[in-house]
């Protein structure tokens, strides 16, 4: 036997999923199981399955903290609530919405009632902002630049009225990232803000040793086997000699800012002064209109300053109310771009300060552009800003 | 990372971070801050970030035995007064994150008896994640095992896998989501590559019923998406009711269909769909459900290689043929069958969509053996916009030959 086969913690090596439906799925739910066939919404916030056995489950979408952040307390109120209004049992989506289940739309609106009164918003579906996705950041992430969570309270506090009652020509929502790592789902949304160093970023000395194979071996091996070298996509991460010494040496005009480096060595830091956050609009992963699609860049950067960010609440309101007045009814905000066109959209915003490389660049070739000698990629970066 | 220039004094620090922290308790949105208040979150350190403007939490290292993903912990960084800790675990949700109120107040219990009273509903992964302390890390995984889910999901393996409600509570789910989700779980190679990571880079599987995409499967490593053959199904008796009842506009529908499918005769009073145009938006079916449904055909797009990080940015993934909906044991197959040649080649850091990128997908196809239902002819996502290139002589014998055939046609 194997030392791993007598220790009785190895059966952690065999997980235990909870994949059994009977066990975790609500009671009406598995009575009803691909049985529904057709919805109602009930406002913002309540929407009604209809099962072709005559049974019906109310969902009410309930609004959470950025994050998803709850506290034990807090949810233990909404499992009462679910027992006392409800049929015992809530859901969470992915936008980290909580949806409490009910049987009837009398009590879905009793539900709306008990949990407003605790301070949390019901909305969401239709024509409406669904939610915000933010990252953990300074929660607890390491390599967050920007804190999103704060970033998504100044936008939720800004933008509540559209989840909770006044209408939006489509569904809206937002991810919010701390840094390029894009933690919160990436840029295929209709707004998406991603935080970012704004300047390259810089070694410490006294710590890089951790990342790196001994002095010695360093003098030795490839540059193609060092792993941060790999890590890099634009090469700007290279050995260089000096004297008898081999660095690791950072060339700040080839850094496209992508925090690769970073997200897999601590001994990369930033100066305040240069962080902010790109703004995208116009992405989607759904297959309406003309499908899923990235989004674009709005604003390459801005600065993050807490608690308020006045500046990115002002570009994100903005951008909403412009295409509040102009998209036409059911119209996502990438479609809307797409119907008006790329540049009427920028007239429309009123944004003259373009960086075109962010749109010529197809995403394919984006890294091989950077190798071909793009070095006045990051200079043209900083002047436009 | 070092301390920030212009750090006040450790009074003045604590008391600034203090301040930024209630003005983030004001305001209609619900606060995350308010929350974090009613746990044992270390939540002086959260607010000397925000008056550092950079992250508090520096790398830390506990382990648990037999546990090698799923664990994430940190320290405050040495500028933060008082220090603090953070570690959490990412823990497996429940199908469809349904969680009934007996297993939830199961989850808040251990939370509070082990933990630290705070959970994230939903990290980007589906996870369920639970803050706890170093020294609780051995019995709440046991806590959690003892309760039906686990710990894991982090790191260079198979990531939770992520499905949407499906059949559950969804009337256009076209193929059962949770089904497959559960099949996969229970194959051993699954469970295998999630418990110990050893890829060039995370690795992440979603199930989204149909083309509304709600499990984000556009954006998984691998992704499986719900879709139907030809035209939506229409029931010409229920959709005159509904126009009658004024709830549908005929001409509208037709308007907005984004592949002009859909054409409304007047005289007839009939709506007909052309199934080789439709793009399945599925719009027509969410304005006129249920007059208007998914056609009976049902199959499952195979899409490979999105992610939102990676060496060459964020990417939505490449379409690479058909299943049917009850080809769950192959899907799983074919998942390896993906994996194989990227776990052997691609360097460290490439998720898939970098190395297919790097490869191009007509060579990555091949290599992997995949042979599916309706792959498209050409695989590549883009042209070249590029008007030149170092060929070899077979790939330009190739365009020679087409225009060849062409020749003698035309
Ligand atoms: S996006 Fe960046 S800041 Fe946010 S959790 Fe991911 S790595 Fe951290
Ligand atoms: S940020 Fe990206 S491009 Fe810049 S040095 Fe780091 S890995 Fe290279
Ligand atoms: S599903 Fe979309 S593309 Fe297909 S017919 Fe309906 S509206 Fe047109």
């Amino acid at each position: 036997m194997t030392a791993a086969s007598m220790n009785p913690k190895a059966a952690r090596l065999q997980k235990v999923f909870p994949v059994d439906l009977e066990k975790f799925l609500p009671e009406r739910v598995l009575k009803n199981y691909g049985q529904w066939v057709d919805r109602k919404f009930h406002g913002n916030g309540i929407i009604e399955h209809i099962s072709a056995t005559g049974d019906r489950i109310f969902t009410v979408k309930v609004g959470m903290p950025p994050n998803a952040r709850i506290s034990a307390e807090t949810l233990d109120k909404f499992a009462d609530i679910a027992d006392s209004l409800g049929i015992g049992a809530v859901r969470v989506t992915m936008a980290g919405n909580l949806e409490i289940l009910t049987d009837s739309l009398d009590k879905a609106l009793k539900i709306k009632e008990e949990v407003e009164k605790m301070g949390f918003p019901v909305g969401g579906w239709g024509r409406s902002l669904w939610g915000i996705n933010s990252c953990t950041a300074y929660l607890t992430c390491t390599t967050a630049v920007v804190d999103s969570p704060s970033i998504s309270k100044a936008l939720g506090d800004a933008l509540a009225p559209y989840f909770k009652e006044e209408a939006l020509p489509a569904k809206l929502r937002i991810f919010v990232s701390g840094c390029p790592s894009m933690c919160a789902g990436g840029t295929a949304i209709d707004i998406a803000i991603v935080g970012q160093w704004g300047a390259p970023p810089k070694i410490r000395e006294e710590v890089i040793g951790m990342c790196l194979p001994p002095p010695k071996a360093l003098a030795k091996i490839p540059e193609t086997q060092i792993f941060l070298v790999q890590v890099c996509p634009t090469g700007a991460l290279t050995l260089r000699r000096e004297g008898d010494k081999v660095k690791l040496t950072l060339i700040g005009e080839k850094c496209i800012n992508c925090a690769r480096c970073k997200e897999n060595c601590d001994a990369f830091d930033y100066d305040p002064e240069n962080v902010g956050v790109a703004i995208l609009v116009g992405g989607k992963l759904s297959n309406t209109g003309s499908g899923p699609r990235l989004a674009r860049v709005l604003v390459p950067w801005l600065p993050a300053i807490p608690p308020k960010y006045e500046e990115i609440v002002a570009v994100v309101k903005h951008v909403v109310e412009v295409w509040r007045q102009n998209a036409k009814p059911g119209e996502r905000l990438a479609d809307f771009i797409d119907r008006v066109g790329w540049s009427k959209f920028l007239e429309m915003v009123g944004l003259k300060e373009v960086h075109d490389y962010y749109q010529r660049v197809p995403e394919f070739a984006r890294t091989f552009l950077a190798f071909r000698g793009r070095g006045d990629v990051y200079k043209r970066l900083r002047d436009a800003l | 990372m070092s301390a920030p220039a212009n750090l006040p004094p450790k009074e003045e620090l604590l008391n600034r971070a203090e301040e930024i922290l209630k003005q983030l308790e004001g305001g209609p949105w619900p606060s995350h801050v308010s929350e974090l208040r009613k746990t044992r979150y270390p939540l002086h350190v959260y607010g000397v970030g925000l008056v550092a403007r950079k992250s508090p939490w520096g790398p830390a290292a506990v382990k648990v035995e037999f546990l090698n993903t799923g664990v994430l912990s940190r320290w405050a960084r040495d500028w933060v007064p008082g220090g603090g800790s953070e570690v959490h675990f990412r823990v497996f949700h429940t199908p469809g994150k349904f969680l009934r109120t007996d297993f939830l107040r199961k989850i808040t219990k251990i939370s509070r008896e082990l933990g630290v009273g705070l959970i994230e509903l939903v990290g980007q992964t589906g996870a369920l994640v639970l803050n706890l302390t170093p020294e609780t890390a051995e019995a709440m995984v046991d806590a959690l095992r003892e309760i039906g889910t686990d710990v894991g999901g982090s790191g260079d393996a198979i990531r939770a896998l992520n499905a949407c409600v499906g059949p559950a509570l969804c009337e256009f789910a076209l193929y059962d989501t949770l089904k497959w989700y559960a099949e996969f779980y229970k194959d051993k190679r699954v469970n295998d590559n999630i418990v110990t990571p050893s890829y060039p880079y995370k690795f992440k599987v979603k199930f989204s019923g149909c083309p509304l995409d709600c499990a984000r499967a556009q954006r998984g490593d691998i992704g499986f998406i719900g879709v139907w053959e030809g035209a939506p199904e229409v029931d010409q008796e229920l959709l005159g009711k509904k126009i009658e009842a004024g709830e549908v506009d005929p001409e509208k529908l037709a308007a907005n269909c984004p592949s002009g499918a859909i054409t409304w005769d007047k005289e007839k009073k009939e709506l007909r769909i052309d199934g080789t145009r439709c793009k399945k938006s599925m719009h027509c079916i969410r304005a006129a459900f249920p007059a208007i449904k998914p056609g009976k055909k049902r199959k499952v797009a195979v899409v490979v290689g999105g992610g939102s990080k990676g060496r060459f940015g964020p990417k939505l993934g490449w379409f690479i043929g058909y299943l049917e909906p009850d080809q769950v044991k192959d899907a799983i197959d074919l998942t390896f069958k993906v994996i194989g040649p990227w776990e052997a080649e691609a360097q460290p850091k490439y998720r898939l969509g970098d190395y297919i990128m790097h490869l191009g997908l007509d060579k990555f196809i091949e290599k992997a053996g995949i042979k599916l239902e309706g792959m498209p002819v050409s695989t590549a996502k883009m042209p070249d916009e590029v008007p030149y290139a170092v060929l070899p002589k077979e790939v330009r014998e190739r365009f020679l030959s087409f225009a060849q055939q062409l020749k003698g046609r035309v």
